[in-house]
């Protein structure tokens, strides 16, 4: 069937977000199980500045401890994100991207050798000590280069995304129980108030990325198609026009033919095609949306410059990202200052605004900014929860897993209603914290009941 | 450890080609599953919080269990039909957004592909939780038996139950939603009929031995539901293939 059903098309966006934190997950969950014999040792970070956990105390001395614990944490993200905020602010850009890229470096190098090093012992790999060293070095700076670098691509950053995800989660499951569950808590909480509040430090970031018109400047996940295919295109736009279901959801393509004025409310940018080959086809395929579409799409062909609108501004660009940034330094006092700036990004819906056009030569770097964002953060506390949750048993690793997909997915379709940024960590942290005790009480001694018997429906 | 992987792929493994083969690559289906998914452990919660206070039943009398199975299957029959409410609001918008972008609305192969993602969410849901989840010790170097199955590992036992109960749920799921689509009331009646009967036959293992007689019936009973879903998609396919070709 040349004319494909739609069902071929939806949501792939939604999953281009959902299968690499999927993926980070999933191998946390590995990691901590097979590692979690070998590691007993407590680790020192800012995380348990205040208290240090011990299985013997009483349930209130590690209340008021985990407490302490998830305050503290939070009152210093909160600092270092608006020292962020502020080095942003004051065009410091270079400087924050060398820190990003040394901090990732520290990261991969540190942290992820210890991980290395692990396994290796874990699994008793015949390595000599020069080969692993040559072989981590490699790992690390390409790691390290990916990072804010255009050159590279895209698959590969992404990939190094979720190893960097990976890494710190699997450092960070090491926490105590308690404190890990109540600086979760803390940081779902703390991300509501930094995206969403007047003045909160992330919100701040996003509006001054998006009124600067430039990247970023923290660590996030970008769900681009990784290969520029026909598929992977227009899905944003899709899913914005089925949630947003009025019929005000028009093609920018064709919008900007007309006196683009007139555009109060409902006109949306589109995440664009990668390349003008691309670009008449998408348009043609997208500006059905628009009922009026239908009398300027023969201009829209002709005029390849139409297909990629430049729209500058992402002023109500849609964003939740974390950025994190680890500097290790060693076992016995690490302290682990990480700023994390939890919101998810979704570019490229912003109003569109009357921009000279002309830009499509530097095609690149613009499609640079668009696809759903989902920041580091968000990867590594996901996937802190769920490996939290692999120590007790599989079962509630499922349920959180469960729990944390479809608090993502509410998060993506809230994203394509509201249409700015949004934090991607509460709606999931506390689903998945729920699911987990609930999974805990209720289920488990039911369901064990029952299958011990044999019984099953 | 190969034991536990093979114990997995024995309860998964149909359910995993079916994944791969069908669910994959359409990622408004991977959506649907999980969503089906998450509706089926939601369930499984909200009974569990019933039960609970029960709990633990009594190991020697079966009447508690057939009163916890029944209540279980009622209420996620009628989960399910919530669940085919959801989904038939879901189709309309689909219907309505495939107009306005001006593709073909949903074929009749797609709507049931949406079923057996939703069946496929259910029956994944159930081998997770009722087997696979009890797997952690078979990776270790020992197994485990239960008194009243002796002759085989407990956890190769539930895996056995747990694929036919995987395919009882994901190809009931495609009947009941056709038996929704045109109102055929045997097929509407037959689904939860099919999935109590499952239900109950589980109980035959309280007997001592009775794994033997209660698991080939069970399979019985999923082949059963297999053979009446392959024939009434196929007198579907059929019956829609005249209908559209005159047409055209």
């Amino acid at each position: 069937m040349e004319s494909s059903s739609i069902l071929d098309s939806l949501g792939v966006e939604i999953i281009g977000v959902m299968a690499p934190v999927s993926i980070c997950m999933f191998l946390v969950v590995l990691l901590t199980y097979s590692l979690s014999v070998t590691s007993d040792t407590q680790i020192r970070t800012a995380a348990n500045l205040i208290y240090i956990e011990n299985p013997s105390d009483s349930a209130t001395v590690k209340l008021e401890g985990s407490l302490e614990n998830a305050i503290v944490f939070v009152v210093l993200v909160a600092a270092v994100t608006f020292i962020l905020v502020l080095l942003f602010y004051y065009n410091f850009t270079n400087f924050l991207k060398h820190y990003m890229r040394f901090s990732a470096f520290f990261v991969l190098g540190t942290m992820g050798g210890a991980i290395f090093l692990s396994i290796i012992q874990h699994f008793s790999v015949p390595v000599d000590s020069i080969t692993c060293f040559i072989l981590l070095f490699n790992f690390t700076i390409l790691g390290t280069l990916s990072v804010f670098s255009g050159g590279m691509p895209i698959l590969l950053r992404q990939c190094y995304m979720v190893v960097m995800g990976i890494v710190v989660a699997a450092w960070f499951t090491k926490l105590p129980e308690w404190t890990t569950w109540f600086i979760l808590v803390a940081l779902a909480l703390y991300d509501l108030v930094a995206v969403l509040a007047p003045g909160g430090p992330l919100k701040l970031l996003v509006e001054l990325a998006s009124t600067r018109d430039e990247e970023l400047p923290a660590m996030v996940y970008e769900a681009r198609p990784t290969v520029s295919s026909y598929q992977g295109r227009n899905r944003g736009s899709s899913l914005r026009a089925l949630v947003g279901g009025g019929g005000g959801v028009s093609d920018s393509g064709s919008v900007e033919l007309q006196a683009v004025r007139n555009h109060d409310a409902n006109q949306h940018g589109r995440e664009n095609p990668h390349n003008l080959d691309y670009n008449a086809v998408a348009v043609r395929d997208i500006d059905n949306v628009d009922g009026n579409a239908n009398g300027n799409r023969d201009s829209v062909d002709r005029s390849p410059l139409v297909g990629n609108p430049r729209e500058g501004h992402f002023a109500s660009s849609i964003s939740s990202e974390h950025s994190t940034a680890v500097g290790i330094r060693e076992s016995r006092e690490t302290v682990a200052d990480e700023e994390m700036s939890p919101l998810v990004e979704l570019m490229g819906w912003g109003d569109i605004e009357e921009e000279p056009r002309g830009f499509e030569e530097s095609d690149n770097v613009e499609n640079l900014k668009r696809g759903i964002k989902l920041g580091l953060g968000d990867f590594i506390f996901y996937s802190v929860l769920v490996g939290r949750a692999a120590m007790y048993d599989l079962m509630t690793v499922y349920a959180c897993y469960l729990a944390i997909i479809s608090g993502l997915g509410c998060t993506l379709i809230l994203l394509s209603v509201y249409n700015r940024a949004l934090p991607a960590l509460p709606i999931s942290i506390m689903l998945g914290v729920v699911f987990y005790f609930l999974t805990r009480l209720l289920m488990e001694p039911f369901v064990v009941g029952m299958t011990t018997n044999l019984m099953m429906f | 450890m190969a034991a536990g992987i093979g114990y997995a792929l024995v309860a998964l493994g149909p359910s995993l080609s079916l994944f791969i083969s069908v669910v994959s690559k359409k990622p408004f289906l991977i959506l649907t599953l999980l969503s089906s998914t998450l509706v089926w452990l939601v369930s499984l919660i909200i009974l569990s919080g019933l039960w609970r206070p029960f709990l633990p039943l009594k190991a020697n009398v079966w009447w508690p269990y057939a009163l916890l199975v029944i209540s279980s299957v009622c209420f996620q029959e009628g989960l399910r039909f919530l669940f085919w409410k959801v989904y038939k609001s879901l189709e309309d918008v689909l219907d309505s957004f495939a107009d306005r972008i001006s593709r073909p609305r949903l074929f009749l192969t797609d709507k049931m592909q949406i079923a057996l993602a939703g069946g496929l969410g259910h029956g994944v849901a159930h081998a997770v939780f009722f087997c696979l989840s009890l797997l952690t010790p078979a990776f270790g170097p020992a197994t485990f038996y239960v008194d009243r199955c002796s002759k085989v590992p407990f956890f190769l036992v539930s895996a056995i139950i747990a694929l036919a109960f995987v395919t009882i749920h994901t190809f009931s799921m495609v009947i009941a939603f056709e038996g929704y689509a045109i109102g055929n009331k045997v097929d509407q009646v037959i689904v939860p009929v099919i999935h109590l009967a499952a239900g109950m036959l589980t109980l035959v293992n309280f007997a001592s031995e009775g794994c033997v007689i209660g698991v080939p019936l069970l399979y019985v009973l999923a082949s059963l539901t297999l053979v009446h879903c392959g024939k009434m998609v196929w007198q579907r396919l059929i019956e829609s293939r005249n209908q559209s070709s005159p047409s055209l």
